[in-house]
């Protein structure tokens, strides 16, 4: 009993000195600081500021009005009163729309041809073509979404005269005219705003990705400089491979608890983006998510011998993060092997969590898939943690011996040098 | 004379560092290899398949179960059945579906006896695509089965097929899409996407690989090399990564526009140019970072938040009029932002030399920004003055 109680209070010593030593080793990086605190604080203010206003309002469009005639006036006041689109221009013939559309001073062009009111006259279906810009698909979407509305809206009161022409008035006509009359629902993003689909992925991308190069800035800089941390087992004479993770971890995640409530909380709050969830859901969602981060970091950055080559080597991976959350291409449309690849990253989880708390409105019930996930993670990464810690230590004794220096400190130089990028 | 055969004896010393370090390589020829790969393989249906749509069907009739079959028949959407709208309600919550629809009780009855049932759903608007292509084919759907009970009836009516059409839909939309027929996904974000990785890879490469003689301490070997003269070292430490990513942009286009073809109004030939100038002006955006931060550290965090805000700010996803006026100036800052400018006047309009000279002539005023910081990284080089660590 007495041994317990002194391996505990043994244990406890030297986490909390590991841990100090690693938070006072955080804060006097300047490097390490610029991307926690800069990087992690500002990203989502910089990204709240460009997506400001989340939709494509009034877009440019131009009218070929060939046919001239009451009806197409009719529709072209209706389109340029929806939100989307702007009739900015009238045109009186392709070319000149097409010369505007080249300038980019319009995102489409509508044209109605020269027998639409003929053929409406005669009763027949009437064609308008539409071009759309397709250099962003908010274009298209702007476009296909208002034209759609205004068509069905002017169906609707040509139907009613056609009807009443064929001896259907009043009640009848309408029963004709909509037999199934439906009523469409877009709950939590009404105006399929782009800051929504967007932040609510990338808010979860940017608490690992910073703390993914800053963990592997300071773990590459203790390699250059002979002092990794995988000597620190030797003091607690071999055997403190878990002191050394839990206290390192113990730093980082002190400080990503914070920046985490900061990115999940007060940003949505201070932007007005939807909050639908309860404070304590999405405080839980960050309790398995920023260890599944700290241990993921702790895992891969054992890859990483030198201080800047982290940036070199996997920026790169925050794109594929955010896309692999499928947060734009649907996950159901990811071909197999990738939907599985996208499992080694804990944003996905923790960005398909939060989206459907904080902006759905789930619950952390329903949300059990990705806490067990993140869960999975975070045990899997503490054991490879383990594993790098225990095999570098290992090449580095032998470095040691191989070179017979006594300090060690010159060998882990020759070790870091013919092992890193 | 004297200056080639310098910039000679750079060059090859820093094809030597290149081949003795992986990491140029690998952050440049492995990194576009599995970006390219990772975004043409994921995007490579091009429109959304098979998105899931949880249907609540309350009627349980023929006419339920022909848009059931119908919707699930399309090759956007893939019906789920569920027996409560809360079960639904739930399964869209956690994003396991795209859309709900819930076909009332006695829809079919009611639509025998114009009572006019109200047909209802609701779609996952977190999900931009699946969201979008979701609503778009329910839309449509649900229009056709209104369609196919007005066509019963007029038919017991004795109206002819063609008339039954002008009173059905006396509208219709013959949509085009310019630049992508097809709206084709996979078109549109990787033609910008992929060149964005190239910049990102291009500035991380240079700022580290001129940041680095400073940091090991070989920048005065570096400046003997080039006897004394710092034209020659820059130049010739850039001279071998200009022609390898040169021909990795070249690749890029190759695979974008002749591999997978991707539809290009213009010609490959003017690509070309154009993911030329590109790269220089990436290569000086680099040599501007680590001149005004002569620290390799610092310089590599401050490129690093430099290159992932290009992609947003770019604004080929969210277009960059509707952002904020403050934010549309930062946005010239990129040379991603002018290379799909002139992507979009080559590739979808082909303007050719006319439409996108003026975005050329700002990629090349790029190449002048480094002059701001030159002498100060010349500085760095010959004295070592600033904090290696």
């Amino acid at each position: 009993m007495k041994k317990l109680f002194s391996f505990i209070r043994r244990w406890w010593s030297d986490f909390y000195a590991i841990m100090t030593h690693e938070l006072k080793m955080i804060f006097s990086d300047s490097g390490v600081m610029v991307i926690f605190f800069l990087a992690g604080l500002a990203y989502p203010v910089i990204y709240n500021l460009i997506y400001a206003n989340g939709s494509v309002d009034e877009m440019p469009i131009a009218v070929v009005d060939l046919s001239g005639s009451a009806e197409s006036r009719s529709f072209t006041r209706k389109l340029d009163a929806t939100r989307e689109v702007d009739v900015a221009y009238r045109c009186t013939d392709m070319e000149e729309a097409e010369r505007l559309m080249k300038e980019q001073k319009i995102r489409g062009i509508v044209m109605f041809p020269k027998d639409f009111d003929e053929k409406l006259a005669r009763m027949e279906q009437a064609t308008i073509s539409t071009y759309a810009d397709m250099s962003s698909f908010l274009y298209y979407k702007n476009l296909t979404m208002s034209m759609n509305y205004v068509m069905l809206d002017e169906a609707r009161d040509i139907q009613m005269e056609r009807y009443a022409a064929a001896g259907y008035a009043g009640e009848a006509a309408v029963q004709l005219v909509d037999a199934l009359p439906y009523e469409e629902n877009m709950p939590y993003n009404r105006t399929f705003a782009y800051s929504i689909f967007f932040l609510s992925a990338a808010l979860m991308i940017v608490l690992q990705q910073t703390m993914f190069y800053g963990v592997s800035m300071l773990a590459g800089t203790m390699r250059e400089e002979n002092r990794s941390f995988a000597v620190m087992p030797d003091g607690l004479k071999g055997r403190g491979i878990t002191r050394v993770i839990a206290g390192r971890g113990t730093a980082y995640w002190l400080i990503y608890i914070i920046l985490g409530v900061y990115v999940a909380c007060l940003i949505p709050y201070i932007f007005g983006l939807p909050q639908r969830g309860e404070f304590r859901d999405i405080f839980t969602l960050l309790m398995f998510y920023i260890p599944a981060c700290v241990m993921f970091s702790f895992a891969f950055s054992s890859v990483i011998a030198r201080r800047e080559t982290v940036f070199v080597l996997f920026l790169f991976f925050s794109p594929v993060c955010l896309f692999l959350t499928g947060f734009s291409w649907p996950m159901e449309s990811f071909p197999a092997f990738w939907r599985y690849f996208a499992y080694i990253f804990p944003s996905t989880f923790a960005a398909r969590g939060f989206i459907n708390l904080n902006t759905a409105g789930a619950d952390l019930y329903m949300i059990r898939p990705e806490i067990i996930g993140l869960t999975v993670q975070t045990i899997v990464y503490y054991i490879l943690s383990c594993i790098s810690i225990y095999v570098e230590n290992k090449i580095i004794h032998i470095k040691e011996k191989k070179s017979g220096s006594a300090s060690g400190q010159f060998s882990t130089e020759v070790a870091n040098s013919s092992n890193g990028f | 004379m004297e200056f080639i055969k310098n910039l000679r004896d750079v060059i090859r010393r820093e094809v030597r560092l290149i081949r003795q370090r992986p990491i140029y390589l690998i952050s440049s020829v492995a990194v576009m290899a599995f970006c390219s790969i990772f975004f043409l393989t994921l995007l490579r249906d091009g429109q959304p398949k098979d998105l899931p749509v949880g249907i609540v069907d309350y009627d349980n009739s023929s006419v339920s179960r022909n848009f059931t079959r119908q919707l699930d028949a399309t090759q956007t959407c893939n019906t789920v059945q569920f027996s409560s709208f809360k079960e639904a309600r739930e399964a869209m919550q956690t994003g396991k579906v795209s859309a709900i629809c819930v076909i009332p009780d006695n829809m079919a009855e009611d639509i025998q006896a114009n009572r006019r049932p109200v047909f209802t759903f609701y779609v996952n608007t977190l999900y931009f695509v699946g969201g979008t292509f979701a609503y778009k084919t329910i839309l449509t759907m649900v229009n056709l089965t209104g369609g196919a009970v007005k066509r019963e009836v007029l038919r017991a009516k004795g109206v002819n097929e063609d008339a039954i059409m002008g009173r059905i839909q006396p509208i219709r939309i013959d949509a085009h899409q310019i630049g992508n027929s097809t709206a084709n996904y996979s078109v549109y974000l990787n033609s910008v996407l992929l060149p964005g990785i190239l910049e990102l890879s291009i500035i991380l490469v240079l700022v580290y690989s001129l940041g680095a003689e400073l940091k090991y301490g070989t920048s005065r070997h570096l400046m003997q090399k080039a006897g004394g003269s710092m034209g020659a070292a820059v130049l010739g430490k850039l001279i071998p990564y200009t022609l390898l990513f040169w021909s990795i942009g070249i690749f890029m286009d190759l695979l974008l526009y002749h591999w997978c073809r991707f539809p290009i109004e213009g010609s490959i030939w003017n690509m070309f140019a154009g993911t030329m100038v590109f790269v220089l002006s990436c290569e000086a955006v680099a040599i501007t970072i680590i001149g005004l931060l002569p620290v390799l550290r610092d310089a590599i965090s401050i490129a690093a938040i430099y290159s992932v805000l290009g992609f947003s700010l770019t604004g080929f996803t969210f277009p960059v009029e509707a952002m904020a006026p403050y934010i549309q100036g930062l946005a010239a800052a990129f040379p991603l932002r002018h290379y799909y400018m002139f992507y979009i006047q080559e590739a979808m309009y082909g303007t050719g030399f006319a439409g996108w000279h003026m975005e050329i002539v700002h990629l090349l005023l790029f190449l002048f920004v480094p002059l701001i910081s030159i002498r100060r990284l010349e500085k760095a080089y010959v004295f070592q003055n600033f904090p290696r660590k």
